[in-house]
């Protein structure tokens, strides 16, 4: 990859893009060129992002403390942070630098996934700076600004910023107002690259995405927003594109040809935790059919990209995310559910209305499911059977890709009466890897054809750990790799998938299911009724 | 475990399959088949190494132990052992005798996991010519550890006529630290160094590859200044007139100083046999940057186009002896 890249980029000084900065991005892979020392071919070195500063606002939060202090310190701690590097936090809280030292070592030591060092802390923490301050006031804005100017001359980060809003998106126009004033977000002024990283929600339908989109696109520039779906930082799903395209094998039956249906499923064994206010506003298909399982999607479905850069593979998600279609039957084909009490994993669990915070009364779902077709030549026909749900048996995220059976079985109909679909099975959470199912002869002197499956298991036959998901994206954020990142045009997309769902299911209350159950009748039914069964993952 | 006395090959082909039988599967897909080539009193540390490497890299382990090449009657003896002291791995350990170690690659053949890369690494005491020990013919990649020799700087001059496409030697791979960090100092400038100097040990071999690779990728020439303690202490590079980067360890841990700014702390682990192996292991193709390095140190020019095969030299120590 780095290879494509960076031929890309020698070509760039001759084609300069009419918005192209005219600093210099450094530590991007334009700089690599330049680096005698950085080789493609050694592949021994790290990709280490050029010297910067890591924002993050609401650094108190559960986010920043779970995930991105202990990414940030694996990061360090693996060696990948370049040698100059500042961590700013900015929250409400009255903490000097030490107090936050102190909290954000023990989250850190708490959630890190490489052992513990003491040696790469002390030097970590050297480098971490608390501002303390509300969202809405501006000396806090300004002490951040000049803490911001300040060590970048002392630390030679040279101007180079990313901003994490680990912050509520209604409070996303008040702190980039306040970044727009303090002229914190302009790449002119502080001399280095200027990004920002926002979380999931993207709004909560397309007028509220494009409005979110326009006011974080107008202060920072398109290019420069990330956007997290963690998701796409997991191993498995960049194997996906791998699976797909480096190999001979899967391509020529990737479409509507071979391919019966496709099921992806996201499920979740919890129930929605302390997230009360959020979820019963949101809903299991704006929290995660919207983006991550939509995104799943994408990268099953797409073309193959012409090159493995961010363009191109950003425009093939998006052509297929615009050729999604809903069924006209939404009655039968779009169901939603809402768990009862039951009893999960031998312990009792409460009904949804239930749960503290959500009233008695709540119609949100925590469970979806949908039949979508996508009008290409490719897929024309395949019903692509998308669910997600809370208490349900087990945590698993796949993909699974159903074959079509043999149009011609010489074999009598007893002999096969056991064999299913063909049958490849992307594994995404937990288990990463990719299982095949397939008939074999059962041993003994009848002819017996029964469903086995060959499993790879990629923590099996890999050679390396895989980075936590935040890690990966953080680092990637901070090297200016926009792969993993869904644009602007692919959340638009998205919700015009969704609109129509949400309307038409808010004249209808959702079906209930028992907690512990694989979700409601209705949802079964509605697979039966095509002739097919959902898979248990 | 099974152990095996005064056995055959087919034995202990038929004791792997077996152990892999009842073993309950601890690895069903291999990345790799290790052949490790070391002395008894070695086994320690190998053991340790390996079981490192070995929670990173699924593999079958093959150690090869030549014992009393003198012995009147050839004869081998085996452990075969899965998941036990070498690691989450297939272990077989191969004792021979007499002038079975000549052959050692009629046990080891059956033995390699089937259509999965195969790795050499002599533990010490690397051979003066790779081609004359079968187990380097058939291995696709070659790991040597020139540090264990009695002279180092020489093995390194030996290994770089002896190169061949997928050789590979530990104290190129313990540099790795630091060519990652002077990389990153790279990073950030825009002219280009002026002069370079490696302090450290100037016979050291690692501190040589280094030397070695900053002259490959900058064309210049970069020599090894003696410094206290025995590997590398810090590298300066000069651009220009009066900017001068200067990296050097202190412990765990590694200051970069440039003019006009705070000194940079990078954490610079102490990294065990077993990390350096898995870091090894982790690619299986030519490494061209470790031949361009092994280059410049001895002048050998354009290793990375020799053909990347080798073909077994018969050589008989029993012969050698009578002509001596």
């Amino acid at each position: 990859m780095t290879a494509d890249v960076s031929e890309q980029e020698t070509l760039e000084p001759t084609t300069p893009a009419a918005s192209a900065p005219l600093h210099a991005p450094a530590g991007t892979p334009a700089a690599t060129v330049r680096n005698p020392l950085r080789d493609p071919r050694d592949r021994r070195l790290p990709r280490v992002p050029e010297p910067c500063a890591l924002v993050v606002f609401g650094v108190t939060g559960d986010l920043a403390r779970k995930k991105l202090l202990p990414a940030v310190y694996d990061l360090a701690h693996r060696g990948l942070l370049p040698p100059d590097f500042v961590l700013l936090g900015f929250a409400r809280r009255d903490w000097g630098d030490g107090d936050f030292e102190t909290v954000a070592k023990a989250a850190a030591n708490q959630h890190a996934r490489t052992a513990w060092d003491e040696d790469v802390w002390a030097r970590l923490s050297g480098d971490i700076r608390f501002i303390p301050g509300s969202f809405d006031d501006d000396a806090a804005f300004d002490t951040l600004a000049k803490s911001l100017t300040e060590v970048s001359e002392a630390h030679g980060i040279k101007g180079n910023a990313a901003f994490y809003l680990s912050i509520p998106p209604a409070l996303f126009p008040t702190v980039l107002q306040q970044m727009e004033r303090t002229g914190m977000a302009s790449e002119a002024a502080a001399g280095g690259w200027r990004r920002v990283v926002v979380e999931k929600p993207f709004g909560h339908d397309l007028p509220s995405a494009l409005e979110l989109n326009n006011l974080v696109d107008d202060v920072f520039g398109a290019e420069d927003v990330f956007r997290i779906d963690h998701y796409l930082g997991k191993e498995t799903v960049q194997n996906l594109m791998a699976l797909r395209f480096a190999n001979q094998l899967f391509e020529p039956v990737w479409n509507a040809n071979f391919v019966d249906s496709v099921q992806i499923t996201m499920a979740e064994d919890v129930g929605i935790g302390g997230r009360a206010g959020f979820y019963d506003a949101t809903g299991a298909a704006r929290d995660v059919l919207q983006n991550h399982l939509l995104q799943l999607l994408a990268l099953t479905a797409m073309e193959e990209p012409v090159e493995f850069t961010p363009e191109a593979i950003q425009v093939e998600k998006l052509k297929v995310l615009r050729a999604i279609t809903l069924p006209s039957d939404l009655q039968t084909y779009a169901v939603r559910g809402q768990y009862d009490q039951g009893w999960q994993a031998g312990e009792r669990a409460v009904a949804y209305t239930a749960e503290d915070g959500i009233p008695a009364g709540s119609t949100t779902e925590t469970y979806a499911a949908v039949r979508l077709g996508i009008d290409t030549r490719r897929w024309a026909g395949v019903p692509f059977y998308m669910r997600t749900g809370k208490r349900l048996p087990r945590r698993v995220t796949e993909i699974a890709i159903v074959f079509k059976k043999a149009p011609h079985l010489p074999f009598s109909h007893t002999d096969t009466e056991e064999l299913g679909h063909n049958q490849l099975v992307i594994r995404v959470q937990p288990d990463e890897g990719v299982t095949l199912k397939f008939g074999s002869k059962v041993p003994g002197s009848m002819m017996e054809v029964r469903d086995v499956s060959m499993d790879f298991l990629y923590g099996e036959a890999f050679t390396e750990s895989s980075p936590e998901a935040y890690e990966r994206l953080i680092l990637d954020v901070l090297l200016g790799d926009s792969t993993l990142f869904p644009r602007n045009s692919e959340v638009e997309a998205s919700w015009r998938v969704i609109d129509p769902l949400e309307q038409f299911w808010a004249n209808h209350p959702p079906e209930l299911y028992r907690a512990g159950e694989w979700g409601p009748k209705k949802a079964d039914e509605m697979l039966a009724r095509d002739g097919r069964t959902w898979r248990r993952p | 475990m099974t152990t095996l006395w005064d056995t055959t090959g087919t034995e202990v082909v038929r004791a792997l399959a077996e152990e892999r039988g009842t073993g309950g599967g601890v690895t069903s897909g291999l990345a790799l088949t290790l052949v490790v080539v070391l002395d008894e009193k070695d086994t320690h540390d190998v053991e340790a190494a390996v079981s490192v490497a070995a929670a990173r890299h699924p593999m079958r382990v093959l150690a090869v132990i030549r014992r009393q090449i003198d012995a009147p009657v050839p004869r081998l003896d085996a452990e075969v052992e899965i998941g036990g002291r070498y690691g989450p791995v297939e272990t077989v350990v191969l004792r021979m005798y007499g002038r079975l170690a000549l052959h050692a690659e009629s046990v080891t053949l059956p033995l390699l996991a089937p259509d999965a890369p195969v790795v050499t690494w002599w533990y010490s005491e690397t051979p003066t010519v790779i081609a004359h020990d079968p187990l380097g013919v058939f291995a696709d990649r070659r790991i040597t550890n020139v540090i264990r020799d009695p002279d180092p700087s020489a093995s390194l001059r030996q290994r770089a006529i002896d190169y061949v496409p997928g050789d590979t030697d530990l104290t190129w791979t313990v540099i790795t630290p630091w060519r990652a960090a002077l990389a990153s100092a790279f990073d950030t400038m825009h002219t280009p160094a002026t002069s370079v100097l490696v302090k450290g040990n100037p016979v050291d071999p690692s501190a040589q590859l280094l030397a070695g690779w900053l002259s490959s990728c900058l064309n210049l020439y970069v020599p090894v200044e003696k410094a206290e303690g025995k590997y590398i202490s810090s590298v300066e590079v000069r651009f220009g007139d009066d900017y001068c980067v200067t990296l050097r360890n202190d412990g765990y841990k590694l200051i970069m100083s440039r003019p006009g700014q705070m000194d940079s702390i990078a954490p610079f682990p102490n990294r065990s046999t077993g990390d350096v192996l898995a870091e090894e292991l982790r690619r299986l193709d030519p490494d061209e940057p470790y031949a361009q390095a092994l280059g410049a140190v001895t002048g050998q020019h354009d290793l990375n186009s020799r053909p990347p095969t080798r073909v077994h030299i018969w050589k008989d120590p029993a012969l050698a002896d009578q002509e001596a």
